[in-house]
């Protein structure tokens, strides 16, 4: 058994054992969970390092959990990689992510783990997973140092809390942090692909942003006038009945056509905010939306199609498309396009890959 | 004067893959990131100072020098 999932929605220490027995027959070199707020994140850390002292173990907090073809609340999903799949590990922890986001001891840590320069690693062999407190508003900043420091692709998520937005937390053989990131890098000796899906299509309609605040992810003006009167006119309706269109009209950072989702939050008196920041000067794109279980569907399948084996999945899934999700009671829908493949993932407070977003799914895909 | 800042990304670019297109891709989608979007610039762009401080910023940033 190269990767297995499991999950549980006991309370500790019950879980635990839950998760043990399902995993009985693999011998991880490296577990990955994500679990509900519900649980103590000092205890839980603990306890997943000690059910599992050999591997290398690393999660976070959630705002609900996807394992078995499931999207679930108030539970642990974990994923079990074993030697056939992880070669090498190395675990590092970024702390104080509120002050100046630096990288450089975490690189050093994985660096003497692996007795080799990051640099000099594979890219088609190692990958990495960034797993980041949802609240610290330092993602950008964090996958800027990472995306300077090494070719080596990172993906991920930011924690969750249930939607309570109090405190959100990362966990890395046995600790628990917040206000951190914690960084992961696997040898996958199969290999791996990435597959990015966001559903929406391109209006061709942009906006430019030409005022900011970006350490508070305001948008003052985009294309000199308000924000909201520009945006509202971009979509050709009045600026009160904009906000209502957020969820389907985010706008997307594009390259080449693929775009990287930047959702707007919410009005502010001077602006409006998003859930991640918006540089000055940059071209937007007016995204209209799409359906997200054929596009996500469509994204799956087109990589089964290459041919190329798929061992397992993580997914780290934008909370906005959860919520839309489960409004639309469509979870079990999108559950099931992983059936049959041992997936784990979670609802995430934003989406890492290259760089931070929102209504975003990164997934790794293991060969 | 034009086209310098086009000439540096590509420098910085064509440095930091060494030739691997997957590679230039993400280089060129960390730049878009940091706010800089290379397919804004040709050789008839104007050599505004400020932004080929930028554009070398960036690419100190990412540990080449040009």
């Amino acid at each position: 058994m190269s990767i297995k999932t499991a999950y549980s929605t006991k309370d500790l220490p019950d879980a635990l054992a839950d998760l043990k027995t399902q995993s009985a027959d693999c011998r991880p070199r490296a577990v990955i969970f994500f679990a509900s707020s519900k649980y103590d994140p000092v205890e839980l850390s603990r306890q997943m390092k000690a059910a599992f002292p050999e591997a290398c173990v690393a999660g976070c907090s959630t705002a609900g959990e996807i394992a078995g073809g499931k999207m679930m609340t108030d539970s642990i999903a974990a994923m079990f990689l074993d030697e056939e799949i992880v070669g090498q590990t190395a675990l590092a922890v970024v702390e104080n992510l509120s002050g100046h986001v630096t990288v450089r001891d975490a690189f050093s840590q994985m660096e003497r783990e692996l007795h080799a320069p990051v640099s000099s690693l594979d890219i088609e062999k190692y990958v990495g997973l960034v797993l980041v407190d949802g609240l610290s508003g330092a993602e950008e900043a964090l996958m800027e140092r990472i995306g300077d420091r090494t070719d080596i692709f990172f993906l991920g998520g930011s924690a969750g809390d249930d939607l309570k937005f109090a405190a959100t937390h990362v966990m890395a053989d046995g600790g628990a942090y917040t206000n951190a990131a914690v960084l992961l890098l696997l040898e996958l000796k199969r290999g791996f692909d990435i597959v990015k899906t966001q559903s929406f299509q391109a209006t061709g309609k942009t906006l430019v942003a030409t005022a900011v605040d970006e350490s508070l992810r305001l948008v003052v003006e985009f294309d000199y006038k308000p924000a909201l009167e520009a945006y509202a006119q971009a979509l050709g309706v009045s600026p009160e009945e904009a906000p209502s269109l957020f969820m389907k009209h985010p706008l997307g950072l594009m390259v080449d056509g693929d775009p990287f989702v930047r959702s707007p939050q919410r009005v502010d008196d001077r602006g409006i905010l998003f859930y991640c920041h918006i540089k000055q000067g940059m071209e937007l794109e007016v995204l209209q939306a799409t359906d997200i279980v054929a596009g996500t569907r469509c994204a799956i399948e087109t990589r089964k199609a290459t041919g190329v084996s798929v061992s397992g999945i993580i997914d780290f899934q934008c909370i906005l498309r959860t919520l839309q999700l489960r409004a639309e009671n469509r979870c079990d829908q999108y559950g099931a396009i992983f059936s049959g493949i041992p997936t784990a993932g979670f609802s995430t407070y934003g989406e890492a890959y290259l760089g931070h977003m929102n209504q975003t799914s990164t997934i790794l895909v293991f060969r | 004067m034009a086209g310098q800042i086009k000439h540096i990304i590509d420098t910085i670019i064509e440095k930091r893959s060494r030739g691997n297109p997957t590679i230039a891709l993400t280089t060129k989608t960390k730049f878009i990131f940091k706010g800089v979007n290379p397919d804004r610039f040709d050789h008839t762009s104007a050599d505004d100072p400020g932004l080929i401080a930028r554009v070398r910023a960036i690419g100190a940033e990412m540990g080449v020098s040009v």
